[in-house]
């Protein structure tokens, strides 16, 4: 049984980044009906600015671990929310009335432009972020040996969703872009500017998925240039399993997700989590084709 | 339309020799980008340094010698294709590459091409079992890796043995073998016996379910990036088993990515590091890639394609020829105890190098790769 718990948490903290990366997924198929290929590398880029911040800077030094990582975070996701919308300006709107296609291919493109500009400015080496940012203190719950951190990366993921959710629910940004997910043309003719929604969708969703990159950094230490992509396949596959195109579904996806695998890996055979994991989104879409929570088509985003 | 491509070729080549007023071309096949770009990258600054220090003696049979390199990616689809490129361009024979299954993907083409390609850090046992004519390797072979490594695991009494590879024909190859070793001593248990998936950052799952299982030492097949990752996160659930990797475990990006403290104490088999090779070639040439590149090479694999290079260029060299038939047959023949950056270096019929013995390696706290007596 304590094995069982400790997998959970090991499933969990996996599991929240998915979750955090999966609703930038999910937020631009429910404008665009596009799937953003290039999301994965805004995460990579997340990792590495976190990076060059935090030796830059020496901001943790400063301020201390914990406001320091949170000044670090919030730059982070401005710089990466920027990239994402210069990639919505450059890559995705001269294509708006073209077929879908041109876009995804489009979308290919903009990947493999961003992995190797990473690699070309950072070099093709692992890099490492230094050690010892956050104390790395462990909690002993009920004889469960979990260490601060991945509380921290559960508890950090939880908050963003909620602040995210509230501000797609209750804001007058967020009625603007429930609307444009609806029905582009009317929610234009009801006055809605929905290029600016667009452009709202690509700051918020890189935002989020910079910041998991920047805690893939922070918890695992090790980064390279191809790292987005592993996460962004599983991101988007937990987009899918919660329903694509809905926000609390990408956050239930993605838990979901991670802990499949944990549990899958700790109770099945761990070569073969992946494909646990890929055979319960294939039964889920059977059953239920618009993904676990995709059946309120109406208020998707 | 194959056989049509090849006689082009073999025209070309005719032609190349007749004139003999084309540049000596070698390929170079390693993974420039994706995971392992730090090997590939290094291979090709061996190779430049050695090819310009070879012009500088005047080149090879009167000619320039001209590196081509391709990037395998790490990925065997990319490298079939790199293969095929290589292919066209009338190179007499290839260095590379890393990883074996990528070398594998690419052995058939470069044999029906009749060009020379010596891997430098393939070392699966079945790529020299193939009867292949033109394929050599300056690397060791997993076989004698997984004796020393079930040797090392009896002589420090290790009893409860976990394996863990990544389902790479290398990793696998190497678990499988050393699985086979140590079955057959009574003493040792293999209580544990799984793959990861390579690619990812955590691997918390696999090591809850092997703490379980209490193993007394766990032997790591696979790559640094994940022994890097493994160790880490083993030093952040208080284990303190001991771990043995493979040599493909030898890089010191393991250290920056597991930190020092959580690499201490971590064994590793490996071929000689650059540091520690005696040979006064090996000296002369760090000094030469330190005063060109500012920093010595840190993996011995880079090393070892230039051993590569440095014997198809004798061979060439000495036959006065750049006809593969008669370079392999130098290869497999003629070639004696030459004196390599890595050490001696003779062939035997499959294009194995022959001797050379796996040395076992130890972290230190300082996160120095310490050779053990």
């Amino acid at each position: 049984m304590e094995l069982f718990f400790q997998q959970l948490t090991n499933g969990l903290a996996v599991g929240a980044i998915y979750a955090l990366i999966a609703l930038g997924y999910t937020m631009v198929y429910g404008v665009l009906k596009l799937i953003n290929f290039a999301h994965g590398d805004l995460f990579t880029i997340g990792a590495y600015l976190g990076l060059t911040l935090l030796t830059s800077m020496a901001l943790t030094e400063h301020i201390g671990p914990f406001l320091g990582v949170s000044v670090l975070a919030i730059m982070v996701m401005g710089l990466v929310a920027v990239i994402g919308a210069l990639l919505d300006r450059l890559a995705y709107r001269p294509l708006r009335e073209s077929p879908r296609l041109s876009a995804v291919v489009s979308a290919l493109g903009a990947s493999i432009f961003f992995q190797n500009t990473v690699m070309l400015i950072y070099g093709a080496r692992f890099q490492v972020y230094p050690q010892n940012i956050l104390p790395k203190t462990a909690i002993n719950i009920f004889g469960l040996y979990v260490p601060l951190i991945r509380i921290l990366i559960l508890l950090a993921s939880i908050v963003m969703m909620g602040a995210l959710y509230f501000f797609i629910q209750k804001t007058k940004v967020g009625t603007a872009i429930r609307a444009a997910a609806i029905d582009q043309g009317a929610a234009r003719l009801m006055g809605i500017d929905v290029n600016r929604v667009i452009l709202m969708v690509f700051l918020l969703g890189p935002a989020m998925g910079g910041l998991a990159g920047l805690m893939v950094g922070l918890y695992y230490g090790q980064i390279n240039f191809t790292m987005g992509w592993v996460y962004g396949l599983k991101a988007f596959t937990a987009a899918i399993l919660g329903g694509i195109g809905n926000i609390p579904g990408a956050m239930v996806g993605g838990i979901l997700l991670g802990v499949i695998e944990a549990m899958g890996a700790a109770y099945i055979s761990i070569a073969w989590k992946d494909a646990i994991a890929f055979c319960v989104l294939i039964l889920i879409l059977i059953f239920r084709p618009t993904g676990l929570l995709g059946e309120r088509v109406a208020e998707k985003v | 339309m194959k056989k049509l491509f090849f006689v082009a070729l073999a025209v070309a080549l005719m032609f190349g020799a007749a004139y003999a007023a084309e540049p000596v071309k070698v390929g170079l096949m390693g993974p420039m980008t994706g995971s392992w770009a730090s090997e590939g990258q290094e291979m090709k600054q061996v190779l430049d340094l050695l090819a310009e220090d070879l012009n500088a003696k005047g080149g090879l049979l009167g000619q320039q010698v001209v590196v081509v390199s391709e990037d395998d990616g790490g990925d065997p689809r990319t490298a079939a294709l790199a293969a095929q490129r290589l292919g066209t361009q009338g190179i007499v024979g290839v260095i590379g590459t890393y990883g074996s299954s990528v070398t594998e993907a690419t052995q058939n083409i470069y044999d029906e091409a009749k060009i020379i390609q010596i891997a430098n850090g393939s070392t699966a046992i079945r790529l020299t079992e193939k009867g292949l004519k033109y394929f050599f390797r300056t690397c060791p072979r997993d076989d004698e890796q997984a004796k020393v490594g079930a040797q090392t695991i009896e002589k420090m009494k290790f009893k409860r043995v976990a394996i863990v590879h990544d389902n790479t024909t290398y990793a696998k190859g190497l678990a499988d073998e050393a699985r086979g070793i140590l079955d057959a001593n009574k003493d040792v248990e293999i209580v544990f016996f799984e793959a990861i998936v390579p690619g990812e950052r955590d691997y918390t799952a696999i090591l809850t379910k092997m703490k379980a299982f209490n193993p007394d030492v766990v032997f790591f097949t696979g790559y640094y990036p994940e022994a890097g990752l493994i160790l880490r996160q083993k030093k952040e659930m208080n284990w303190d088993v001991p771990f043995i990797g493979g040599d493909a475990t030898n890089n010191p990006d393991l250290v920056k990515i597991a930190g020092k403290d959580a690499a201490a104490g971590f064994y590793f088999l490996s071929a000689p590091l650059p540091k520690d090779l005696p040979s006064e070639e090996a000296k002369q040439f760090l000094e030469a890639f330190t005063k060109k590149y500012g920093n010595p090479p840190s993996s011995i694999y880079a090393v070892l394609a230039g051993d590569g290079f440095r014997v198809l260029t004798h061979a060439i060299a000495e036959t006065k020829s750049t006809d593969p038939d008669k370079v392999a047959n130098y290869l497999h023949n003629d070639i004696k105890d030459f004196p390599g950056l890595t050490g001696k270096i003779s062939f035997n019929d499959k294009g194995d190098r022959v001797g050379e013995v796996y040395r076992v390696y130890k972290v230190n706290e300082q996160g120095q790769f310490i050779l053990m007596p």
